[in-house]
């Protein structure tokens, strides 16, 4: 019992660490990258889909490529099951109503969807994610990216015609030294989450890619701060985007990667009920957006229960 | 009399608030409007992300302003649009104090499932406040 508790100290430490760690580093690289020159639209965009995800995919990287796989993929699908059902479900609650438009929806949404449904059709067709994959994976974010570079330049151009501030900033050894130990503490804190992950999903006989489901409750810890406080702010916008930019880049980047290195062994109940449910719910969330462009507090109960469901099924039936 | 009065809001209702404002002056009044940028965020909350809300509050508030400017753009009316950073209920209460206005005019009518999950700014300033307070209902 004493070992179960120092377990999940452990866990809820290090994911602190990693969370605060993945936010200094995406500052550091920022600012890095202001200095080099790059855009900062370009370092905006980036920025904003990577700095909520790192936490996710970090876990999932440093478990697929230290042996625990299943762990990996369990994070990145549970991820993206609990963004939607359970973040957006728990956000709309609270905050009555969460307005998005149309544009978002076509450009975020569809994507959203057509990453759940490329990965769910490799899974069915070949039952691993494979270098290949990988590259198709890679390649959809990066065509997501430009498109997403090319809407915020174009409403950057309209707003600021006139006044181009030049944000270019010198380089100097803090900030790089910041970046590296941003890094470092993703590292080692990613490290300590999967191995309590394993440990304690050994202690209590449960599936790995199940524990990784669960682990998906703490490294969404971001975005669920995110898209619950930009809803209560009114911010609509920010936390539909919050969710479907996760979603992506947990496929496509949290898979996509690690499968470059070696190729991810993803287990049957994985394929046929894990990722089928992923599908599911992001087309019930397109349709429950699509009817008004808004999801209101019963549409947001929908959602919870829909994923109580899911849950309860993977815990109790398929575990 | 109300010669000093001021006005909040976080952008909705703002005609019903408009109205009932105006019902309050006789003759020259100074109106001050007052939009909080919210700041708090939870701990694990990226700071970009937190950057990212202050932008767009800003821009929110702004056009918030403005739109108040105008629809308080009437004779013997002096207005001035204020934006601050932090809590809404602790700066409202301030800028009241500081300001010595005699009357805040805000909007209410949250339904009590909202109050309970969302908080009321209203209900705060009510039992801080250094003068009077017309409490416009906003929701049906």
């Amino acid at each position: 019992m004493f070992e179960v508790i120092i377990l999940i100290v452990a866990l809820i430490v290090s994911l602190i660490i990693v969370i605060k760690a993945a936010d200094v580093f995406v500052d550091s690289i920022v600012e890095i990258g202001l200095a080099l020159g790059i855009s900062e639209i370009i370092l905006g965009v980036t920025a904003s889909a990577v700095g909520t995800s790192l936490p996710e995919f970090g876990s999932a990287m440093i478990a697929i490529l230290t042996g625990s796989p299943d762990v990996g993929v369990g994070c990145a699908i549970g991820a993206n099951v609990w963004n939607i059902a359970g973040i957006l479900g728990i956000s709309a609650i609270f905050a009555g109503l969460i307005t998005t438009q149309r544009q978002e929806v076509r450009r975020d949404g569809l994507m959203a969807f057509l990453t759940t449904l490329t990965i769910t059709a490799a899974l069915f067709l070949i039952g691993e994610i494979s270098f290949v994959v990988g590259v198709v994976l890679i390649i959809m974010y990066v065509i997501y990216l430009w498109i997403l570079i090319r809407a915020q330049k174009s409403s950057k151009d309209r707003e600021m015609e006139c006044c181009e501030v030049d944000k270019k900033t010198d380089l100097n050894k803090k900030t790089i030294l910041m970046a590296a130990l941003g890094l470092v503490g993703l590292a080692i804190g990613c490290r300590a989450i999967v191995y309590c992950t394993v440990e304690l999903s050994i202690m209590a006989s449960i599936p790995e890619v199940l524990a990784g489901i669960l682990l998906a409750f703490g490294t969404t810890a971001p975005e669920f701060f995110t898209v619950l406080t930009s809803a209560k702010k009114g911010l609509n916008s920010l936390a539909i985007g919050t969710v479907f930019g996760s979603n992506i880049f947990n496929i496509l980047i949290g898979l996509g990667i690690p499968s470059l290195l070696v190729t991810i062994p993803v287990e049957p109940i994985t394929i046929y009920f894990d990722a089928p449910v992923m599908v599911f719910m992001t087309l019930l969330l397109l349709f429950l957006i699509k009817r008004g462009m808004k999801l209101t507090r019963v549409e947001g109960i929908i959602l919870v229960a829909s994923y109580i469901i899911y849950i309860v099924t993977r815990l109790t039936i398929f575990s | 009399m109300y010669d000093k009065i001021l006005l909040t809001t976080m952008g909705e209702y703002m005609d019903e608030i408009i109205e009932h404002t105006l019902n309050l002056v006789q003759g020259d009044a100074e109106i001050i409007c007052l939009y909080v940028v919210e700041t708090s965020v939870p701990f694990l909350t990226p700071k970009k992300v937190k950057e990212m809300m202050i932008d767009e509050l800003t821009t929110k508030g702004r056009e918030i302003l403005g739109d108040m400017a105008k629809g308080f753009d009437k004779p013997g009316i002096t207005f001035r649009g204020l934006m601050v950073e932090g809590s809404p209920a602790d700066e409202i209460v301030k800028l009241a104090t500081e300001e010595s206005v005699d009357v805040i005019v805000m909007g209410t009518g949250k339904s009590i499932v909202d109050k309970h999950l969302l908080g009321s700014v209203s209900e705060k300033v009510v039992h801080s406040a250094p003068c009077t307070i017309l409490l416009v209902r906003t929701a049906s």
